[in-house]
């Protein structure tokens, strides 16, 4: 082989190495890339999962919270039923305790 | 000399490859910090919006049950409101029919000899008024009286439920002993007698 050959073959071999390398870096881009948009959508898909769980947990303590309301409401029927019959049952006899205040009193 | 071209033309390309290599392995491993650092601050965002949603949560609970409760409160208060009104106009009822009463003759007097007695003088000015009271048995009161106590019999109610005021003769010290002032000064205790005979309370 000439020198002028084996000078030929070592410039095409650099030059192959530095396609080696150069693809290697551009791979490396594209892994990087691809992480970065994969980063973004697992925090996209985090951030919407956690949103959708609030609207739900909303949603929920929402819902309880008018059940716990309409039972205030049942209980607080009941107990103005009861007190209609006690003034049904005991107005006559208040009524006369009254008088008897502001008689005597 | 070929065959040391061809080891440095293998050296060559196995050094290309190991940078290769460690460029890809280095891209990599950053791509691991990269999605582990997304990974983390993702659930740390999760977290805070769960957090406050927790907060969010009970604000909304406590707002829809104070509301509802304070709401029914006010309807029980209403309600008692109500019940102790109705028996308080009975009772202004019973008071200002009481001249047609056994209970009539006792009251008057009891309510004349406080009224003089509040007064404080020997020459008191009386005046009555009851509903539906005969005039002649009010003023037959005057002979029970104390002397010098000067006794006016009103056709009308005093203070439209009835009662008895006494004063000196300048009227400068009065004593009212209607019903209506005994509702008024009896208020409280007068609540309370209700209220306990109603509900126990």
């Amino acid at each position: 082989m000439s020198g002028i050959e084996a000078v030929r073959k070592i410039v095409e071999t650099e030059a192959q190495a530095k396609r080696i390398v150069e693809e290697a870096e551009s791979r490396a881009q594209e892994i990087l890339a691809s992480a970065s948009e994969q980063a973004r959508n697992v925090r996209q898909t985090s951030t919407a999962e956690a949103e959708q769980r609030k609207v739900q947990r909303l949603r929920e303590t929402r819902e309880k919270a008018e059940a716990d309301a309409r039972s205030s409401d049942v209980e607080t029927d009941s107990l103005l039923e009861n007190y209609k019959k006690l003034f049904e049952n005991r107005k006559d006899a208040a009524a006369k305790k009254a008088v008897e205040l502001i008689l005597g009193g | 000399m070929a065959e040391s071209l061809d080891k440095l033309h293998n050296r060559i390309l196995s050094d290309a490859k190991l940078k290769a290599a460690g460029i890809v392995e280095q891209a990599e491993e950053k791509s691991k910090q990269i999605l582990g650092e997304a990974r983390a601050q993702a659930q740390r965002d999760a977290d805070d919006i769960l957090s406050r949603a927790s907060l969010e949560a009970e604000s909304i609970r406590r707002s829809i049950l104070s509301s509802r409760i304070r709401a029914n409160r006010l309807r029980i208060l209403d309600e008692k409101n109500e019940i102790v009104q109705s028996i308080l106009r009975t009772v202004e009822k019973s008071l200002s029919d009481i001249a047609s009463s056994n209970q009539f003759d006792s009251t008057l007097k009891r309510f004349v000899a406080e009224a003089v007695e509040a007064v404080g003088t020997d020459n008191a000015v009386v005046k009555i008024g009851f509903r539906n009271a005969d005039k002649k048995s009010l003023q037959s009161l005057g002979q029970s009286l104390p002397k010098g106590t000067k006794l006016i019999a009103e056709e009308t109610a005093v203070d439209d439920l009835g009662g008895v005021v006494a004063s000196d003769p300048e009227g400068k010290m009065i004593f009212n002993n209607s019903f209506r002032a005994r509702l008024e000064r009896l208020d409280n205790q007068l609540l309370t007698t209700i209220s306990f005979a109603i509900f126990g309370e």
